[in-house]
């Protein structure tokens, strides 16, 4: 690359440029107590009083126990816990020693288990009171399938893409041969060396 | 020292400005002094850059707890490793541990291309000082880790108890060394499309660095999931959570930017790929950095919300529209020079897996990004956790799986009949055999049986590399097997430092699959009481209470829980899980408890203990989870990295002539695989 080479005056710049962080340093923004960062990791970030809702079915009629404890913990695994952990509610329950949020939900889905409800009928009533938010997924209907479908789409079209493309590069692919030679020292008996080992590997 | 740090913070701002002003000038000018005056300011930064930092090292190691962020998450009674660790413990600090490092590999990459791609250099340090501007403007104006509080407190925060810990002390350096690293190659990108000078000159220059930030990104993520699991106590290292995600996204694609990087050098072909990789890998960095920031989507790992979200957004934007115009306007110049002779071949093995492995990302973007796309188009909050993620991403995880182990045994330019028999025969066999024989010994779950059965065919493909490989060496050189295998290794570290990369993702997919195992049980004790239970190997563990105890420890309230654990019936030791409540120098709380997770571990499984609560004086509820092959992940974490390791190590003059014997022994039968000693 031809450059011209000018004379620059590097100590103005050099004096300038300090000179000017000094000035814009000069004036600290000062913040009051109430501005103290808020550290988020992890940890109960609502109280019960404030984001839990009761969930509650009439039992039926001569109602046993709907599951076992397992079928009840894996249902669990489903309820997402509403104390801003992320967590589901069996696994919130089970780690986070402070929270309210997940022993309340947690009574709820007991309550509606001895009330003779199936899984079905409990994960309805949590949506009901709480919205599709208290799922660990979104339901496979609806718009939700463009959620569920969208990743297989987009490998479809492509894989679709891909396909046209190589079809493309193939009808015009040159016979002669393409790779492009690396710049190589060895010797010629190195090389021939390595031809015949590689012809007894056939 | 902090005032010092503080303004060189504004200084270091002025130098990046006139680094990216006089770089980009310089260049499109000619003028020598002009791009020496910008590479000398990009020093300058760092110089000023390394000054600010340690002048924050100093007001936290000093307990200055006029400044804000030093008030905020450090206190008097915190060990100082964690001290110095806050340094990137929140959100400003951690801005600045970023401009950091960027104007450390600035200035490494400038210095090591001094001599070398001297068209492109100005517009590389023009663009890493553009990227330094923002950073440092980001710092400067709206997360500045010197502001002062109108007050001195006593005693500060403290850091959140979850950061104290020794994988969250290296595991955000490890990642932002990671995310950081997609800046160099961005950088040569924007000045290869800048300067229309696309041929491989850019490519060479950029690989070692995707390669260094692939490394570190994969460290940091391994960490980080060494860090969630024996840390925050629910269970598991993988939660899919939003800014776990944010760190795979930029992983995937320059893994696959790793791969096609061979199909450009071999055939000349996916220019135009090459590029979006590149540029998509850096881009889906700073995505990353503002998902963890700008409070947009709900995680438990992120920092405070703050304004520097918007700040994050604005930025992407414009990278995304300047790269898409430069990209777009510099078409016929990224056109390819080979053409393609068989969809069966190594090159359209490549893209393949290239396919995937950008569709898992996209599958993972979309995933994190649906509850925003959900509530704006139905107005309705939704959760998109686990569940969702493995329904969409394990049967991509697989593909993928199956293309790492038939990628490499296909040839290049195309693959005969006979060459895919010999080379398919006994990985196929292996598949085959480790499926049917997983079956017989009951796993029927069907993700677990074919990660297995396609782990089968990877790891029987890198045996029969290695094992031809030998044999060469053994036939040409005389040389014995047991020397054979290291010098294979050294004399073509890219090839087989990337089988022990997929060695170790046959160890990971394994332990994955290991999760169809999982058992979780909730029990409740007092002291002295005894639960059973079984896991899913059919071992009956039981668990003792001795009862719980209370005690201070350091910065800590101590709650924790004893227990004598039999396996059949034999003793298999003493677990201990606490509950841990941080408190400040005058003994206040600082933050919710924390969990410190008990673990009996070994290859075959984790017992992992959990104080879930305690009820009365000595009364426990517990969670106890069997978690299969647990280390199995942390191994084969290690060994990626240790192959990546091995590819990035300097190879000799006469190793990289080696290298190249493949191009040279070209007049060869269509579709022989040229094996062995040959470059991948």
């Amino acid at each position: 690359m031809a450059v011209a080479k000018d004379s620059m005056s590097r100590r103005q710049f050099v004096l300038a440029i300090p000179a000017l962080g000094l000035v814009a340093a000069a004036f600290p923004r000062r913040i009051n107590a109430a501005q103290v960062a808020v550290q988020t990791f992890n940890g109960p970030m609502a109280d019960a009083n404030d984001v839990y809702r009761p969930v509650t079915l009439p039992a039926k009629p001569g109602a046993a126990t709907s599951m076992t404890a397992a079928q009840r913990d894996d249902l669990e695994h489903q309820i997402h816990c509403q104390c801003g952990c992320n967590l589901d509610v069996y696994t919130c329950r089970t780690t986070d020693f402070s929270c309210s949020v997940s022993p309340a939900m947690h009574a709820d889905v007991m309550g509606l288990v001895a009330g003779g409800h199936t899984a079905q009928e409990i994960l309805a009533a949590f949506k009901a009171v709480y919205g599709e938010k208290v799922l660990m997924a979104p339901v496979r209907s609806g718009f939700n399938l463009v959620g569920y479908t969208m990743p297989f789409i987009a490998l479809g079209t492509g894989a679709v893409i891909v396909a046209a493309l190589l079809k493309r590069w193939k009808s015009r692919a040159p016979i002669a041969p393409a790779i492009e030679p690396h710049h190589v020292d060895a010797t010629e008996g190195e090389l021939a060396a390595l031809d015949a080992a590689v012809r007894r590997d056939r | 020292m902090i005032l010092v740090g503080e303004l060189s913070l504004w200084v270091a701002l002025l130098m990046a400005a006139w680094a990216a002003t006089v770089s980009f000038a310089g260049g499109q000018m000619r003028r020598a002094d002009l791009i020496e005056s910008g590479e000398r300011a990009i020093y300058a930064t760092l110089a000023m850059v390394v000054l600010a930092s340690l002048g924050l090292w100093t007001a936290l190691l000093t307990h200055d707890f006029s400044i804000r962020y030093v008030a905020s998450y450090t206190s008097a009674n915190l060990p100082k490793v964690y001290t110095i660790t806050a340094f990137w413990g929140g959100q400003s600090g951690s801005l600045l541990f970023w401009a950091l490092i960027l104007s450390i590999y600035s200035a490494i990459a400038l210095w090591t291309n001094r001599t070398r791609n001297r068209e492109l250099m100005p517009y590389v340090s023009g663009t890493l000082a553009l990227i330094l501007v923002f950073f440092l403007v980001t710092i400067c104006l709206g997360s500045n880790p010197f502001e002062r509080l109108d007050f001195i407190p006593v005693d500060g925060r403290g850091l959140n108890p979850q950061l104290q810990n020794p994988g969250m002390a290296i595991h955000p350096p490890n990642l932002y060394l990671g995310y950081v690293g997609t800046s160099i190659p961005f950088a040569f990108a924007i000045a290869a499309l800048l300067t229309r000078r696309l041929d491989a000159e850019w490519l060479a220059a950029v690989r070692r660095w995707a390669l260094l930030a692939w490394f570190f990104n994969t460290v940091g993520i391994v960490l980080g999931m060494w860090w969630a699991y024996v840390e925050l106590g629910w269970g598991g290292y993988w939660a899919w959570d939003p800014v776990e995600n944010a760190s795979l996204l930029p992983w995937l694609v320059n893994t696959a930017f790793l791969h096609s990087i061979m199909v450009q050098e071999k055939r000349g072909m996916l220019r135009k790929w090459n590029v979006t990789l590149v540029v998509s890998a850096f881009l889906l960095s700073i995505f990353g950095t503002f998902i963890t920031r700008s409070g947009v989507i709900s995680s438990v790992h992120s920092f405070a919300q703050s304004p520097v979200g918007k700040w994050f957004a604005a930025f992407l934007v414009l990278a995304i529209v300047v790269t898409a115009y430069l990209v777009s306007t510099r078409l016929q110049d990224l056109r390819s020079n080979a053409e393609l002779e068989s969809m069966v071949s190594r090159e359209a093995a490549f893209l393949y897996n290239n396919l995937v492995l950008v569709g898992i990302a996209f599958s993972v973007l979309w995933g994190t990004l649906f509850p925003i796309i959900s509530e704006a188009v139905r107005g309705n909050k939704i959760t998109v956790g686990p569940p969702f993620f493995n329904t969409v991403n394990i049967p991509l995880g697989l593909l993928l799986l199956l293309l790492t182990g038939i990628g490499p045994l296909i040839a290049w330019r195309r693959a005969s009949v006979a060459n895919l028999k010999r080379q398919f025969l006994i990985p196929v066999s292996a598949a085959a055999t480790i499926g049917i024989l997983f079956f017989a010994l009951g796993v029927h779950n069907l993700a677990a049986l074919l990660s297995y059965s396609f782990g089968a065919l990877v790891l029987a493909t890198i045996v029969q590399e290695f094992y031809k490989g030998v044999s060469a060496r053994h036939r040409m050189y005389g040389e014995s097997r047991v020397i054979a295998l290291p010098r294979l290794v050294a004399r073509n570290r890219r090839r087989y430092g990337g089988y022990i990369v997929h060695l170790g993702v046959v160890v990971v997919f394994a332990a994955f699959a290991g999760l169809a195992f999982k058992r979780e049980f909730d029990l409740t004790l007092s002291a002295g009481d005894t639960r059973a239970v079984t896991d899913a190997w059919g071992h009956q563990w039981t668990f003792l209470s001795q009862g719980i105890s209370r005690y201070n420890v350091l910065n800590r309230e101590v709650t924790a829980i004893a227990l004598d654990v039999t396996r059949d019936g034999k003793p298999a030791g003493v677990i201990t899980s606490e509950k841990r409540q941080h408190v400040d120098s005058r003994g206040a709380p600082t933050f919710e408890p924390s969990t410190e997770v008990g673990i009996m571990g070994s290859f075959k499984q984790d017992v992992y203990v959990v104080l879930a609560g305690v009820r009365g004086a000595d009364g426990a509820e517990i969670r106890v989870t069997f978690n299969p092959l647990v280390r199995w992940v942390w191994l084969g974490g290690a060994l990626m990295a240790l192959g990546g390791l091995v590819v990035m190590w300097p190879a000799a003059d006469r190793q990289r002539a080696q290298s190249g014997y493949a191009a040279v022994l070209k007049p060869r039968p269509i579709g022989e695989q040229v094996p062995d000693l040959v470059g991948a």
